[in-house]
């Protein structure tokens, strides 16, 4: 039976089975997440030495019981669980409670692995229902190394079942996990979500993992569950090096933290959970210090408002005929570019709005945020008013999320902040209602209240509240510049919460936008604004946000601003030098993309056709480079340099044909995948990029492709060429099915194949029409089958 | 070199990228900047353990690990030895981040750092070897080998990667393909013994690539 104990008291859980049940003789190896079923009695026993040890709650033996680590034994998650759960049940007796022990599905999530997000929330719901259908007291998350992993599981707990739930992570010495995630971020996106305990367990002893639950203790209200190894493991041996009196001493810093759970992981047994129980006997919980800081984060990026954070607004289709392109052609690689910019031109946080008329923006947020969190590190702000696709992209959001935006209307913080408050997000709030933008500051500043007020009583704390108090276009209400002003200062002064304001929107109508934008944007930060959004892009906005933060003392010895300007002389002089006798040729040879983008963009601007340009010169320049690597003349990085260049001269086309309307430059589309089981995909991605800047148009299914994906793919956007990839010797009978079935359809589209170990014997072997050596091979192909 | 002391071979990324000739040293000084970010960014991880070595009716048995070790190969290199160490280095899922980041950017310098990856990983195992060799002393080391050399089958890296715990200690898995995720992965197993050890493994002799390998078509071979 589960009490209340764990909300407020100290509580004792149990230490390590695999350990215990290997001193018993079970060999490494062994399956022991089958023993309820194999061995029940030996399960038993080891169960009842930590309940007589003293502990209040045991894990019941699932930690592997779920459909991908159970597949090869031939048992299923509905089998091991109820038997399981009812030996620890039988041990624990009627004061002793049972968790269900949730461990790692043993495959990697995106963008890691393959193993979707939705896929993993499955399997986890399938261990959730059959725990809870079996009577645990409660679910316990463990040893999780991938906050989306621990996310999947903890929303598969808490949406299928109302067992309280405890979610533990382990972490390295370096205070972040195997996949980088820190301690903060854990800590918040998982409370934002609705654990009731979390805590650290497992990869370190007692001592090492000391700081980092004081850290956690100041990054969470939540009780915090200590659950470390016995010490570090001998390599001769395997022993850990901690006996139980050291480590329940260990511990003791622990506790004055405020960790309030404790119990063992790795090479701990019942005598160390006794020898806790002496050292913990008599304790009471020490006062906690919570840090109450707004806060968002991806796993690897905490961001912490506590300065100045430029939110990039770039991914917008506001106004921006590129971008709607890029949406309406469900082309994700341009806005993940869009997003690469801004992250390297110094964003804190991005903006991303995907609205647009003929976009499914519930399909297709989740489908951004996805991508941008494959290759961006930033937190993001899904800006959307439809709550759909807010729900969708929070659901997937790795991390803890913003939203932009509610307002005051009742209709609309009863629709959005439930969402809000489900995800653990931070909100904006619009300082407008029903009846429009209120004209004076104070009326701004009451519907500030209210929105604050509708999010308190939902639940959502106040650092998570953001307040927009609008910006409004000074060449058509003049007045309306000081108001927004003043309402800033009074929202920020008066509430203490973060203020945002959208920059840009200040200066349309006016010539010489950037000097309006720059200085109402120091005017607004000097009032208090905290979160401006604008386009971090622009040097002359970022380089005022540098100069506030050494005048505010934010940037400490004003080092970010040193080193800001250190080298900007240098580089605009070498740029200028030379530009003089650079032809786009040269400067796609030698890889020079903003040259070579500059150079298109005066030849179109001089009238030259785009396709002219495409096949006249840039072609030429990409053969050139290619001929030079046949030769050994020119290497990879020298080829990828060029067709880097090449792309940003696409960019240049691309953007001009959206503005004109006209014909778009496309040569041929083909189909690439890297064949299913592998997962080694950069030789794939080699060979996308040289095709894709000789004009052809890449369908990338990605890697571990299944064999009838690629021929459904192909069938239904009839395909006539299509590239497969492998790299290992195993996935090779995968790469010969996926032949097979393409040259079964009715239309056979042209195939040929690469990667390091398929060689032209193996290609024929195979049934393969072509067999392309490297990137530049694959042009030669694709120019045999869609014309020179 | 990173704070871990470990230095990748600047030239065997160099190969790795298929530089044969770089007379002005461009390409070196683009990989030497990949790797000085690299080192910097990553701390590899790697775990060992020891165990008897006896033999089973299908191959070497390292006694309490699971794991046999089948064909000609691990039966020549552990033929002198009582023990072996099994390990397993990676450079973790951070390197998959970086590497992910640095092909939305420029694949140029992705195909760079990947090459980096790979010759960071050996050097973490050559590290490895060095630490297991100071540790016991008096004791001769075989040359590092790994599933997928010669007759000792890729399977393997499943049952050395059970045993070492590498999923909970490394954060490393196997897939299906017997493939490890992250890739930048290595098992291996190094043989000690009481009588020096000839070395065996490393060589085209030992390689599955001899055939189509372009270092050996210019003459000269990884192992120089």
């Amino acid at each position: 039976m589960l009490t209340d104990a764990w909300k407020n008291d100290i509580v004792l859980l149990d230490g390590a089975m695999g350990t215990v049940l290997q001193q018993k003789g079970l060999p490494p190896g062994g399956k022991p997440e089958l023993l309820a079923l194999t061995d029940p009695a030996l399960l038993l026993s080891v169960h009842r030495e930590y309940v007589a040890a003293g502990s209040q709650i045991i894990y019941a033996n699932t930690f592997g019981a779920s459909a991908p680590k159970l597949a090869r034994t031939g048992h299923t998650v509905e089998e091991v669980v109820p038997a399981a759960i009812a030996v620890a049940r039988k041990a624990a007796g009627p004061n002793v409670a049972v968790a269900l022990d949730i461990g790692p599905l043993g495959e990697l999530l995106e963008p890691m692995g393959t193993l979707t997000f939705e896929r993993a929330y499955e399997y986890f719901r399938q261990i959730a229902v059959a725990g809870a259908a079996a009577g645990a007291d409660l679910a316990v998350i463990e040893t999780m190394t991938d906050l989306y992993e621990a996310k999947a599981a903890l929303l598969a707990v808490k949406e299928n079942t109302s067992l309280p739930v405890f979610v533990t992570m382990s972490f390295e010495e370096s205070g972040r996990t195997f996949t980088g995630c820190t301690v903060a971020s854990m800590a918040r996106t998982l409370e934002g979500l609705g654990a009731d305990a979390i805590g650290l367990n497992c990869s370190l002893g007692p001592d090492l993992l000391a700081p980092l639950l004081q850290e956690l203790c100041e990054n969470t209200r939540l009780p915090v569950i200590a659950k470390p190894n016995a010490g570090l493991p001998d390599p001769a041996t395997g022993l850990y090096d901690m006996g139980p009196e050291a480590f329940a001493a260990a511990l003791a810093p622990a506790l004055d933290a405020g960790v309030t759970i404790f119990g063992g992981c790795c090479g701990t047994s019942p005598a160390y959970i006794a020898a806790l129980g002496k050292a913990l006997a008599g304790k009471r919980p020490a006062a906690r210090h919570y840090d109450a800081v707004s806060f968002v984060c991806t796993p690897t990026t905490p961001c912490r408002l506590d300065g100045v954070r430029v939110i990039g607004e770039r991914i917008n289709p506001t106004g921006k005929k590129r971008f709607q392109q890029a949406l309406l052609e469900h082309d994700l690689d341009y806005i993940l570019d869009v997003a690469v910019q801004q992250e390297d031109a110094g964003a804190d946080i991005l903006d991303v709005n995907v609205g647009y008329p003929g976009v499914d923006e519930a399909a297709l947020l989740p489908q951004v945020v996805k991508k941008l969190q494959s290759a961006v590190g930033l937190p993001l702000q899904l800006d959307s008013s439809d709550p759909a696709a807010l729900e969708a992209g929070l659901r997937v959001y790795n991390g803890k999320a913003a939203v932009n935006s509610v307002n005051g209307d009742p209709a609309v913080l009863e629709c959005i902040l439930p969402i809000v408050k489900k995800y653990g997000a931070a909100v904006v709030g619009l300082t407008l209602d029903k009846g429009g933008v209120p004209r004076t500051a104070q009326e701004r500043v009451a519907i500030a209240r209210r929105i604050l007020d509708a999010a308190l009583s939902c639940g959502i704390p106040r650092q998570d509240v953001w307040i927009d108090c609008l910006t409004l276009t000074v060449s058509a209400q003049q007045e309306q510049a000081a108001e927004t002003l003043r309402a800033v200062r009074t929202v920020r002064e008066e509430l203490g919460l973060q203020v945002v304001l959208g920059v840009s929107n200040i200066s349309f109508g006016l010539p010489d936008r950037q000097l309006v934008n720059r200085t109402f944007l120091v005017q607004a930060l000097g009032a208090g604004l905290t979160l401006p959004i604008i386009d971090p892009t622009r040097r002359e906005m970022m380089d005022a946000v540098a100069a506030v933060r050494v005048l505010s003392g934010e940037d400490r010895d004003s080092r970010a601003y040193i080193a800001r300007f250190a080298d900007a002389p240098a580089q605009t002089a070498a740029t200028s030098a030379a530009a003089d006798s650079l032809t786009l040729e040269d400067a796609v040879v030698r890889g020079l993309r903003t040259d070579a983008a500059r150079l298109a963009a005066a030849a179109l601007n001089a009238g030259e056709a785009p396709l002219a340009l495409v096949e006249g010169r840039l072609i030429p320049a990409l053969d050139k480079i290619g001929e030079d690597y046949e030769r050994g003349k020119a290497f990879l990085p020298q080829l990828l340099s060029a067709a880097g260049a090449a792309q940003a001269v696409f960019e240049v086309i691309k953007t001009a044909i959206a503005q004109t309307g006209g014909e778009s430059v496309k040569r041929g589309r083909l189909v690439l995948a890297t064949v299913q089981g592998d997962i080694h995909d950069i030789g794939k991605n080699i060979v996308k990029t040289v095709l894709e800047n000789y004009g052809y148009e890449t369908i990338d299914l990605g890697r571990d492709v299944p064999p009838q994906i690629v021929a459904d793919t192909v069938q239904r956007e009839h395909i006539r060429l299509v590239g497969l990839s492998a790299l290992m010797t195993t996935t090779l009978p995968a790469m010969e099915q996926t032949i097979r079935l393409l040259h079964a359809l009715p239309e056979p589209p042209v195939v040929m194949v690469g990667g390091a170990v398929v060689t032209p014997e193996y290609a024929r072997r195979m049934g393969a029409d072509y067999y392309a050596k490297d990137a530049r091979q694959s042009v030669d192909v694709a120019r045999k089958v869609f014309g020179p | 070199m990173g704070e871990n002391g470990i230095k990748l071979d600047i030239g065997e990324a160099l190969r790795y990228l298929g530089v044969k000739e770089d007379p002005e040293g461009t390409m070196a000084r683009a990989v030497e900047t990949e790797a000085d970010k690299l080192v910097r960014a990553l701390r590899p991880r790697y775990v060992y353990r020891l165990f008897p070595v006896g033999q089973g009716r299908s191959g070497v048995v390292l006694q309490g690990s699971g794991v046999t070790l089948p064909g000609s190969l691990a039966g020549r290199m552990l033929a002198q030895c009582d023990q072996a160490a099994l390990l397993a280095c990676t450079l973790g899922a951070r390197f998959e981040t970086m590497l992910r980041a640095a092909q939305a950017r420029d694949m140029a310098r992705a195909v760079i750092l990947d090459a980096c990856g790979s010759a960071l990983v050996e050097a973490c195992c050559d590290g490895l070897e060095r630490e297991i060799a100071s540790r016991y002393p008096g004791r001769y080391l075989t040359d590092r080998f790994s599933p997928g050399y010669g007759d000792l089958p890729l399977e393997t890296q499943d049952a050395i990667c059970t045993a070492l715990d590498a999923e909970r200690r490394l954060g490393v898995q196997v897939r299906s393909s017997h493939l490890m995720n992250p890739s930048k992965s290595v098992t291996a197993v190094i043989g000690l013994a009481d009588a020096p050890q000839p070395a065996r493994v490393r060589g085209c002799a030992y390689c599955s690539l001899a055939g189509s390998c372009s270092i050996r078509e210019g003459g000269k071979s990884c192992a120089d």
